[in-house]
């Protein structure tokens, strides 16, 4: 029999209470656009004294079960699209395992400062291209005042729906889409590649189904955590096998995520599309800075340039508050946007109740 | 409206998720020496428990906002 008790931590009343609040946050941006919270549930628990490795794995082990229940309560109002999801995930799932290979590979070569600063520089180059994207795209909406109106697709979506490849073509029913599956291939490897680097690989895979396949991006932020479940059940399975599952913070963050993930998904039916671009984007370019604050501290570890520990510690306490800003910045929207749509239900009943 | 708020699933859900956390709370020393093997079917166990908590805390979760009047807005 073996132990890998030595690893797990006793847990105080505190780091409980912390847990609870930032699985609830997380599980409520996760509900809303799809994942989420996982790039501050990592970093949180390391603080506490948990080691990397069992973070990313009780992490993972309570993403897919939050990931099941968010699918599941979204499914109820037709945002999943089930089939479009497994085919994703099964391209992820190799994405992943190349992700992985080509960490372990970096982290051989260039030590754990140079894995560090390849995981920092892929966050600030993805979420700085693709978050200022979805950003542009969200105000253009805005400023076009179509927010209302159902959601165009991009120009390049219509191009990928207009190639007809004999053999691969396959209909997505609740998308509203027949594409070749060939173009999903792309989309779900890199989905995978950047979750097995980042740990949230919904940050492509949600703007590539809205801006790619042509997916609306309430069905698009849906159908991601499909492809959750599937990526985090495979990973929770892998980590498990190596005993690295700490299950009680896995038990108490999905306490948590569970209430949010639920609060979350009621919340997509009272927003307006464009909303989900607007809390996607927020949340991208701020981790997006969290980041960019710590690349410098990663390059002082290589010697590649000079900082003092004082800047060090500085720079890394930043990066957690914008980490931490990030997830309260998506919730404050989500939040925001849900009252917003709740007042004017309201006021629309009490109208037609006054009209009759 | 004409349907009532579901306080006994509510209840009920509630009962089976506390007595569910309260066991992991209880017996966490166990738990965790378990949970941890990586022989037999013993890494199964996280995942199963995963599983059992997000059926029984889920169905806990979602009465919740039913009950405080927190509900799907429904398009026509």
């Amino acid at each position: 029999m073996e132990y890998a008790s030595a690893q797990f931590i006793e847990l105080a009343s505190g780091s409980v209470a912390a847990l609870l609040l930032i699985g609830f946050v997380g599980g409520l941006v996760s509900g809303f656009i799809g994942s989420g919270g996982a790039f501050v549930l990592t970093p949180a628990m390391m603080s506490m004294g948990v080691p990397g490795v069992i973070a990313v794995a009780s992490n993972m082990c309570h993403k897919f079960p939050k990931a099941l229940v968010g699918a599941c309560r979204r499914a109820k109002y037709g945002h999943v699209d089930v089939k479009l999801g497994l085919v994703i995930a099964a391209s992820a799932a190799v994405g992943v395992w190349v992700g992985a290979d080509i960490q372990q590979r970096i982290n051989a070569s260039f030590g754990e400062a140079g894995s560090n600063l390849y995981v920092s520089l892929a966050f600030v180059v993805v979420l700085t291209i693709v978050g200022g994207y979805v950003l542009l795209d969200a105000v253009k909406i805005y400023r076009s005042g179509r927010t209302h109106l159902e959601e165009k697709p991009s120009r390049l979506a219509r191009w990928v729906q207009s190639v007809e490849i004999p053999g691969t073509m396959m209909h997505f029913k609740t998308a509203g889409i027949r594409i070749s599956a060939l173009f999903t291939i792309p989309l779900g490897f890199a989905t995978g590649m950047l979750a097995a680097t980042i740990a949230v690989g919904g940050f492509i895979g949600v703007p590539g189904m809205i801006y790619v396949l042509g997916a609306p991006a309430l069905i698009a932020s849906a159908t991601e955590l499909v492809i959750a479940f599937v990526m985090g059940l495979g990973g929770s399975i892998k980590y498990a096998l190596h005993g690295l599952v700490d299950i009680r913070l896995a038990l108490i963050l999905l306490a948590g995520s569970l209430f949010g993930v639920q609060l979350g998904a009621i919340g997509t039916t009272y927003v307006r599309p464009y909303v989900i671009r607007v809390v996607m984007a927020a949340i991208m370019l701020i981790v997006a800075v969290s980041r960019g604050l710590v690349v410098p501290v990663y390059l002082a570890q290589l010697d590649m340039v000079d900082l003092s520990p004082g800047t060090m510690v500085g720079l890394r306490s930043a990066s957690f508050v914008f980490l931490v800003a990030a997830l309260g910045v998506g919730a404050f929207i989500i939040l925001g946007a849900m009252l917003r749509g709740h007042r004017a239900v309201v006021l629309k009943r009490q109208q037609t109740a006054a009209g009759e | 409206m004409y349907s009532s708020k579901p306080y006994w699933k509510l209840c009920l859900s509630g009962a089976v998720s506390g007595a569910l956390y309260l066991l992991l709370y209880l017996h966490e020393k166990e738990v965790m020496e378990n949970f941890t093997r990586t022989d037999g079917f013993y890494p199964a166990l996280p995942i199963l428990a995963a599983f059992v908590f997000s059926i029984a805390h889920g169905a806990f979760t979602a009465y919740f906002w039913e009950v405080l009047g927190i509900r799907a807005l429904r398009r026509e």
